[in-house]
């Protein structure tokens, strides 16, 4: 070795090692003094041959000889050289910015670390973290760092510049040179390796193939790196090409990549179902669909499906007449200008549709009317019943040979044999007094219904059942005469027979009834003061006659609230009826009816109006009784399997509840005939009215003749056909489409439609309802 | 409602829901999408009427009135339809027009909820977002003290045990003398938690499954998953797959016939047997699966008829004392595999917790034990045991560890904790701060289905219909139509995100307290926060 241009620098001072800091005033004081080449024998002082900046641009030689200390050649110059004889220790190089050193062995952890410039090569291999944090400023060359052996764990991490050569000299190719989980955080630079890399974090860096200008830069230096370090023999076995690979950074963009770990996809097919079977984890236990649905599903993967309910609901019009009269089909009728079928439908259901629809009903039909939901006026049904004064009755079906009496021709005794002669039975009428009509000709007052509508109607019933026999006095024996002459016999006697009270002077009353009779043939004289005990309709209907007759002072009294309502009530009280109650009766006196309480409301006329019962002496033990009626089935059927009953004589109700028993119960007599067993028809529910979609009628308006009735009546549960449906439905799924005859449905391709109920939402009738969708 | 209808004590107007429908009439195409939709059927489409007046104040002039109708959104009021606030509509709107928001003022639905005697009953999360967990900071950050670690570059050992470690000596005697040693499972400390298959839906149960199978065979995290009380589809027990399962047993035994059946047919052991005999969510209650849910396959393969509701009752039928009944269990599931799995119970949190600690600390057999805090998620509970009963987790676990500390047994009998860890999205942090308080790991359900499935719920009383099958996301349905909305590769890919994004996150947390090769559990000093009376009751440092 040469050492004659070197000037000697000794770490020891009388055998006393020179501290770091002593040593580095010497090497300083040298080169200021002018010498630009040191041997320094060193004894593991720190950072020899760093920041050498005092020379300017003149090269400085360090030879290190002994033990060189940690951070040899830190912060390193650009014109210094360093060659350390042996080997080298931690961190060699660290943040070297230019300085060139040669390790003649090898070198302990942290080579080069944080390094930007300069270039070590290192005779041997290196420990841990070698070429870390390593950086590349563009105004100098990059930083070099060159290992004839191996790599130390944790090789280059944070790397971000620079380019290191890891010759793997004196290992097999199988053999890792990089150590243990190398390039981790890297970034920028490059490596140049010979041998394996395996375990080199391939989130940071990637493998990537040497290059012609790559190898043309590489084998010169590698040259120059054996002669510094005085191994060229070993040009010839470490330059063979197809040895060395480079590993660079990944950009931000292959990491944001990801690693290549293999894809779910693959890891489905390929392990999971691979392991347990076609179909992965219950695909033994049913059908698996790979991949998703829609949010928005068509056909059988909606949620909802919408359902057009034509015919399925019953009006809330048609459910509240006790007739069962369907209303809203007659008001479509009448809007499909069908006007005269739509009144002449009525006979098919009540003999009276005038009388007792057009005055006499109080109208549960337009009380329970959808509209009043809305306070919009129901539609006024009355106008369609007195339209149908006129009218003439179906024709009778042919002719049953069967025989049937009615006893009673009341409303319900003549809607029972009205029904039956039009089923084709022949039917006989039994009436114990002069007329037919019972309560309707002669109790109720001429006030409340015109006369001429009244006998209209009756004498359309007298042309339609022949058979009336008037004036029948009818007995036990004269019944049981009757029932084993006829096929079946309906008793409809009513009820006539008033109740009464058990007080002093009640013989000095008139019964309601009687009074009525009377006054509607002008006879009865009432006086001025007119007391009523009883104030429900009937007493109603006597104030407003005994008012009529001259009566003024007019007191209905009751124990209870009045059970007077509609019609009756405000004709009594326009009369100037007063209503007092809860009142007791004591006695009735010549003067007025005394009260417990000591009061005296002075009468001329007491009425007694708090009811009649039915009276049933002329049946005899025949049928049972309960509790003053006769009892009966949901047919009319009593006790005895031919004989039916109805109206007041199986309990009160209103005339319209009257006339659908008749109804009902010929549809039964009529079934039995025919040899089937009775049913009250079919009974659909009545639709919910909240499906009523009543926006669009104008609230205000009120139908003034049939034909707005038509158009106003909101058709609950029966389609109007106004194909607002279509219209609205956001995928065109619904048509409209003829059926044979005048029918016509609505339906719904389920491959357009996504469920959404618009149909429902917008439907003004109800028909559309949204139902979920039949379980898979 | 109509103008002419009565009122009923529970008429609700708009005002008085817990969710508000905000609607803009301007921006709606009517597309029906919002309508189609919504899971439980809140809003429709209805027709309105509008009023338009033209008048004129000049004397005898022409007035007019006249009534049109135009289409548009409503939201029903019924509490059967009420708006859970899932948004569904706002996600598939194509014009932004509609959206769910809170009722800022009282909600006064919840006072009519009880209707026809029925108390109301959820699924999802207790609704209240306050959390000590996340309120506790790491506050020891060692850089100089300790070895300085770095979380991107060093290698940790995100490892825990599961099974009962005997003491060196005893392990050391049971060694030479050839004696029965527990079996104890390396497992990653975060483990998903029990969700049965039946509260969950095939596809989000399968999903969890695959995930975590990539988890353990593609990355190398050893994560386990609790298959809840419901049983375990056969192909899976019979597969390799199963060694990353934790089979639940409860008083319920749904689908235990077919895991005895398939025990000679395994390849693999499960990792472990839990029993359950609480929940956080619900304490002192049992579990329900109710009737929507049991469809056909969820009755095959619990063994139970279809459409019925599955009560598992609160308590065991045949066990009467903490002593018989811990004891007679685990031995019962120890024995199943011969003693080669660890067996451990899972109870609800609770002042008695203790004395369930510390009975199993004298039964070898016992090899750990899971507890679930008062935050722990649910399919389907009572609302009031929900929000009003249970322990929160955090000093439950310190009590237990410190308990265990007092002893000398805390390296021996592992500690689970549960309940709420990342209810606000904070799961490493809460994960980790339950690990330095005590626990060996943790077990999370909630923050799973929300990050892996896109549950839509909050601790705002957001949607929570877990319970009815109707879930918008298809987790928690068994209905085809809804869970074929989810892909289980999906899932399992978010699994995978997500624990390998907790486990950096851990890392970051673990890493400036110099620990790598062990898991900080009881690492109390590292751990501070800003209430006085919390970090004396949790025995940790006050720091402000």
């Amino acid at each position: 070795m040469e050492t004659s241009d070197y000037i000697y620098i000794s770490g020891k001072r009388e055998d006393k090692r020179v501290p770091s800091r002593v040593l580095e005033e010497i090497i300083h004081q040298q080169i200021k003094s002018g010498h630009r080449k040191l041997e320094v024998e060193a004894y593991g002082q720190h950072g020899i041959g760093g920041r050498l900046w005092d020379a300017g641009t003149d090269e400085i030689h360090i030879r290190v000889i002994g033990h060189s200390g940690q951070r040899t050649g830190s912060l390193g110059n650009a014109n210094t050289k360093i060659e350390i004889m042996g080997p080298a220790s931690d961190d060699i190089g660290w943040l070297n910015a230019g300085a060139e050193i040669i390790i003649h062995g090898n070198t302990s952890n942290g080579a080069m670390n944080g390094a930007a410039q300069g270039k070590v090569y290192v005779g041997g291999s290196m420990g841990a973290r070698g070429m870390t944090m390593t950086k590349r400023n563009p105004r100098f060359e990059p930083p070099e760092l060159w290992v004839l052996g191996s790599a130390g764990d944790y090789f280059g991490e944070f790397m971000a510049g620079g380019i290191a050569v890891i010759c793997g000299h004196g290992f097999d190719a199988e053999e890792r040179v990089l150590g243990h989980r190398p390039l981790v955080g890297m970034v920028g630079g490059k490596v140049f390796v010979r041998g394996s890399v395996k375990g080199f974090s391939q989130k940071d860096a990637k493998i990537v193939p040497l290059a012609d200008e790559d190898w043309d830069w590489f084998l010169p230096n590698l040259e120059s790196f054996l002669e510094k370090i005085k191994k060229p023999e070993l040009l010839t076995s470490l330059s063979a090409r197809s040895a060395w690979q480079i590993l660079s950074a990944k950009s931000s963009q292959e990491k944001a990549e990801g690693s290549e770990r293999p894809s779910m996809a693959w890891f489905r097919d390929q392990v999971w179902d691979k392991e347990l079977g076609r179909g992965g984890l219950i695909g033994d236990l049913q059908e698996t669909e790979k991949g998703t649905i829609p949010l928005i599903a068509k056909a059988d993967l909606r949620r909802y499906v919408p359902i057009w309910e034509q015919g399925k609901y019953i009006s809330p019009c048609q459910a509240a007449c006790p007739t069962g009269i369907p209303t809203q089909d007659r008001w479509a009728m009448v809007r499909a200008d069908n006007i005269d079928e739509a009144i002449s439908m009525g006979l098919e259901h009540t003999p009276f549709p005038a009388t007792v629809c057009g005055y006499l009903c109080p109208s549960p039909c337009m009380a329970s009317c959808t509209r009043n939901l809305s306070t919009m006026s129901p539609i006024d049904v009355k106008l369609l019943g007195r339209s149908g004064k006129d009218i003439n009755p179906p024709k009778p079906a042919k002719s049953s040979k069967k025989k049937i009496a009615v006893i009673g021709a009341g409303p319900g005794g003549i809607s029972a044999a009205w029904h039956l002669t039009l089923q084709g039975h022949s039917t006989t009428l039994f009436e114990t007094g002069k007329a037919i009509g019972g309560k309707i000709s002669s109790v109720i007052p001429g006030s409340r219904i015109p006369m001429e509508t009244l006998e209209t109607e009756l004498n359309r019933v007298r042309n339609f059942i022949p058979d009336i026999k008037l004036e029948q006095e009818i007995n036990t024996k004269k019944f049981i005469k009757i029932k084993n002459e006829y096929d079946f016999t309906i008793v409809a006697a009513g009820a006539k027979k008033p109740r009464t009270l058990p007080i002093p002077g009640i013989e000095t009353a008139v019964y309601a009834s009687d009074f009525l009779e009377s006054a509607k043939q002008n006879k009865m004289k009432p006086g001025k003061k007119v007391v009523i005990i009883g104030a429900g309709n009937v007493g109603c209907d006597v104030a407003t006659e005994a008012h009529r007759l001259g009566a003024r002072d007019l007191t209905l009294i009751d124990v209870q609230k009045p059970a007077a309502f509609g019609r009756e009530k405000e004709d009594a009280q326009d009369c100037g009826a007063i209503f007092k109650w809860p009142v007791f009766t004591q006695e009735i006196t010549p003067d007025g009816v005394l009260l417990q309480d000591g009061v005296l409301i002075p009468a001329d006329t007491v009425v007694i109006s708090i009811g009649d019962v039915p009276d049933l002496d002329f049946l005899g033990d025949e049928l049972n009784i309960e509790n003053g009626f006769v009892a009966v089935d949901k047919f009319g059927c009593t006790s005895d399997q031919r004989v039916f009953a109805l109206g007041d004589t199986v309990g009160p109700g209103l005339i319209t509840d009257a006339i659908g028993a008749g109804k009902r119960t010929a549809r039964a007599i009529d079934q039995i005939i025919k040899g089937k067993s009775p049913d009250l028809g079919e009974l659909l529910p009545m639709i919910d009215k909240d499906r009523i979609k009543l926006e669009y009628y104008d609230p205000v308006k009120q139908a003034e003749d049939l034909t707005q009735c038509g158009e106003d009546c909101a058709s609950c549960g029966d389609c109007r056909d106004c194909g607002i449906c279509v219209a609205v439905c956001p995928e065109a799924a619904i048509e409209r489409r003829d059926l044979p005859g005048s029918g016509f449905e609505y339906i719904v391709d389920p491959d357009k439609c996504i469920g959404c109920g618009f149909c429902k939402g917008a439907c003004p009738c109800g028909i559309w309802d949204l139902v979920p969708n039949t379980p898979i | 409602m109509s103008s002419n209808r009565s009122l009923e004590p529970s008429s609700l107007s708009l005002n008085d829901l817990p969710w508000q429908i905000q609607y803009n009439n301007d921006r709606c195409t009517l597309c029906g999408q919002c309508t189609a939709v919504c899971p439980v059927k809140a809003i429709e489409l209805k027709v309105f009427r509008k009023r338009t007046i033209k008048t004129s104040i000049k004397k005898d002039a022409e007035h007019s009135n006249e009534y049109d109708t135009f289409y548009g959104i409503q939201q029903k009021t019924s509490v059967e339809n009420a708006c859970i606030g899932c948004a569904m509509c706002t996600l598939v709107c194509p014009n932004d027009a509609i959206r769910p928001v809170k009722n800022p003022g009282l909600d006064r639905m919840k006072f009519h909820i009880n209707q026809k005697g029925v108390p109301r009953r959820r699924g999802g999360r207790r609704n209240a977002s306050g959390s000590v967990l996340d309120r506790i900071k790491f506050t020891r950050i060692s850089m100089l003290t300790d070895p300085a670690l770095d979380a991107g570059r060093h290698e940790f050992e995100m490892r825990t045990l599961l099974g009962r470690v005997l003491s060196p000596r005893e392990n050391m005697k049971r060694f030479r003398e050839k004696g029965w040693i527990p079996p104890v499972r390396e497992i990653y400390p975060m483990i998903i938690g029990g969700m049965s298959f039946g509260a969950l839906s095939p596809t989000m149960w399968e999903g969890l499954q695959m995930g975590v199978a990539y988890l353990n065979e593609e990355m190398g995290m050893p994560v386990r998953i609790c298959t809840g009380e419901g049983g375990c589809p056969p192909r899976l027990l019979r597969s390799r797959f199963l060694k990353y399962v934790i089979l639940q047993i409860a008083s319920g035994y749904f689908g235990w016939d077919e895991i005895i059946h398939a025990i000679p047919h395994m390849k693999e052991d499960p990792c472990a047997i839990e029993i359950k005999y609480g929940q956080g969510a619900k304490p002192g209650d049992g579990g329900l699966l109710m009737w929507h849910k049991v469809n056909k396959l969820i009755a095959a393969i619990r063994g139970v008829p279809q459409g019925v509701s599955l009560p598992s009752p609160p308590t065991h039928q045949t066990q009467y004392s903490i002593e018989e009944s811990v004891a007679k269990m685990i031995l019962s599931m120890s024995m199943a595999w011969g003693f080669r799995v660890p067996v451990y119970p899972k109870i609800s949190a609770s002042s008695t917790s203790l004395a369930v600690l510390n009975n199993l600390t004298r039964n070898d057999y016992a090899s750990g034990l899971a507890i679930d805090g008062e935050d722990g998620g649910t399919g389907a509970a009572y609302s009031v045991s929900m929000d009003h009963m249970g322990h929160p987790i955090a000093s439950c676990i310190r009590d237990n560890y410190l308990n265990l500390t007092k002893i000398g047994k805390q390296n021996e009998i592992p500690i689970f904790a549960g309940g709420g860890i990342g209810k606000n999205g904070n799961i490493a942090a809460n994960a980790a701060s339950l690990i330095m308080l005590g626990a060996s790991g943790v077990q999370v359900g909630k923050y799973v289905m929300q990050a892996a499935a896109g549950c839509v719920g909050t601790e705002e009383d957001r949607c929570n219909v877990c319970n009815i099958g109707i879930c918008p996301k298809g987790i928690t349905s068994q209905d085809p139509r809804l869970y074929r909305r989810l892909d289980p590769e999906d899932v399992a890919q978010r699994i995978v995100d997500l624990f390998v994004s907790f486990d950096t996150e851990l890392k970051k947390i673990v890493a400036p307290l110099g620990r790598s090769t062990s898991l900080p559990i009881g690492m109390s000093d590292a751990l501070g926060i800003d209430d006085y009376a919390i970090a004396q009751r949790l025995n940790i440092k006050y720091v402000v």
